[in-house]
């Protein structure tokens, strides 16, 4: 990409967002600490009018779910990076409604229970399908190698 | 006392397959339910399963209508991967590409909108324009949905004739500002039944996380063309049209005054198209290799923002691809803009939020 990327970190660390971002291949990335707070951070970027972008769910090998929330601020994308704790993580729909279909379709992809909420009422399947589509393992035999 | 109005998945109100039970009194909407899942194909799931060149074809099926930036949104993130750049002309080649589908897609909506409002005339000239744009996109991709353009390093094919793609660009611009606009934007038909109705406020557009028109009809100055620029953009001069209103005229205004500004972005690319080649190519006898890592693209499709977020473990095939599309976000707020609507305006406050559920369920 040509595009020069301004350092907006020092901005970030000024708004309480944490310390430690770094820009690498489209977004500024934060891994979250033990005493990351997930829900604090989310208010905080509510206040801050900032948008609501996508959870990225990630597989890892220790059998619990990566999470990367994401979210627009004045056109930097912002990712923040968490993982479930025995499947389960904190909802932030009651903050960011628009997070509602996010997880409901995070649950149907990879069975992550997100606490805190009403329901997680199906939204791609359909009631009673097993969650966690993306967790199967069958490969395809018509694959290209 | 209220009754329920089911209505879909297969409806003639409706242009895609989704379910909305509308509760009402009398002809009021008074709440919405949405069930959406109906065109689910497990693009996520599949797309982990393929190479990356069959990645490329199979993204480019998420949608009918924005094929091309699913798979310049995929080729972005791995070009990121493997620290590629595209040459310059394959750049404009996309933003060319990009424009001419955000042309189709807003001819497309505009149509719609125009039948729905009760002006098939407006329609049937929609569609007729539409057709135009994709004779040039077939003259340039030797295709009208799928444009097949798009690899990890630039684009498949050169744009051989820029005059000629100008001279319909011509035709476009003449019949968008002498036609279809002053229709959209000063006729008395349409503002009766566009005013006012379907109101997203600015607020419940930054709450729900809306996109594209649908968020820049409500106030929200967003695009990522300006604010976050990908391929050529930031080589060309624009304007993003921005509404306050909210409601459906507002987004008939968004969307009328971004097909002058689309075509002012092609006129300027076409004009000074670069010399060179169109995309890098691997070393004699080597392949593409796409390192382990993590990496994002966004892209403004014709209804807003996509997200692609690609994980490699090094190997041929993508350990995660996650795609996050515009109506996906968007829809939701479909049960904000028809509370306390007439149910005979519900079908043009939805098609308003430009749906498409083959981007929505992927």
């Amino acid at each position: 990409m040509a595009t020069q990327i301004a350092d907006i970190a020092p901005r970030l660390v000024e708004l309480g967002l944490g310390e430690g971002w770094k820009w690498d291949k489209g977004s500024w990335w934060l891994e979250a600490g033990e005493d990351f707070d997930l829900r604090a951070t989310t208010a905080k970027l509510v206040a801050l009018n900032a948008r609501f972008v996508a959870i990225t769910a990630i597989e890892r090998e220790d059998q619990q779910i990566r999470l990367d929330y994401q979210w627009d601020l004045d056109g930097a994308l912002l990712s923040f990076t968490t993982a479930t704790r025995d499947g389960q993580i904190s909802s932030i729909v009651d903050l960011a409604p628009a997070a509602d279909w996010v997880e409901r379709e995070t649950y149907e992809y990879f069975a992550v229970i997100f606490t805190g909420r009403a329901t997680l009422l199906p939204l791609m399947t359909r009631q009673g399908d097993a969650p966690g589509i993306n967790l199967r393992k069958e490969p395809n035999p018509e694959v290209a190698q | 006392m209220s009754y329920r109005i089911p209505i879909g998945p297969y409806h003639p109100a409706l242009e895609e397959p989704y379910k909305l039970d509308l509760t009402c009194e009398g002809e009021t909407v008074r709440d919405a339910e949405m069930t959406v899942g109906f065109n689910f194909r497990g693009i996520e799931y599949l797309a982990e399963r393929r190479n990356y060149l069959q990645g490329i074809t199979l993204v480019e099926r998420v949608c009918g209508i924005c094929s091309n930036v699913h798979s310049l949104s995929f080729c972005q993130a791995a070009e990121q991967l493997a620290g590629l750049e595209v040459p310059e002309r394959g750049l404009y080649i996309r933003v060319i590409l990009c424009e001419l589908e955000r042309l189709h897609s807003h001819f497309l909506w505009a149509g719609i909108a125009a039948k729905l409002i009760g002006f098939k005339t407006v329609f049937m000239a929609c569609f007729n324009l539409r057709e135009k744009v994709m004779d040039a996109l077939a003259a340039i991709s030797g295709n009208r949905v799928n444009y097949g353009m798009n690899r990890i390093g630039g684009v498949n094919r050169d744009v051989t004739d820029p005059a000629a793609v100008l001279a319909i660009l011509d035709d476009l611009e003449t019949a968008i500002r002498d036609i279809v606009n002053p229709i959209f934007l000063d006729d008395k038909t349409v503002a009766s039944r566009s005013k006012g109705v379907g109101i997203l406020t600015r607020e419940q557009a930054q709450a729900m996380g809306a996109v594209g028109p649908l968020a820049r009809a409500s106030g929200l100055a967003q695009d990522l063309r300006k604010a976050a620029p990908y391929a050529a953009y930031d080589r060309f001069e624009f304007n993003v049209p921005v509404e306050t209103a909210g409601d459906v005229q507002a987004r008939l205004v968004v969307h009328a005054l971004e097909m002058i500004e689309s075509c002012k972005i092609l006129r300027q690319a076409l004009n000074t198209l670069p010399e060179g080649p169109i995309h890098t190519l691997p070393p004699a006898g080597a392949k593409f290799k796409i390192p382990a890592g993590i990496a994002v693209s966004r892209v403004e499709a014709p209804r807003g923002e996509v997200l692609y977020q690609m994980v490699s473990d090094g190997t041929d095939i993508p350990k995660r691809v996650r795609v996050r599309t515009p109506t996906f976000m968007n829809m939701a707020t479909v049960r904000y803009t028809v509370l306390n609507q007439e149910l005979a305006d519900s079908p043009l406050i939805q098609a308003s939020c430009d749906p498409c559920y083959s981007c929505t369920d992927r």
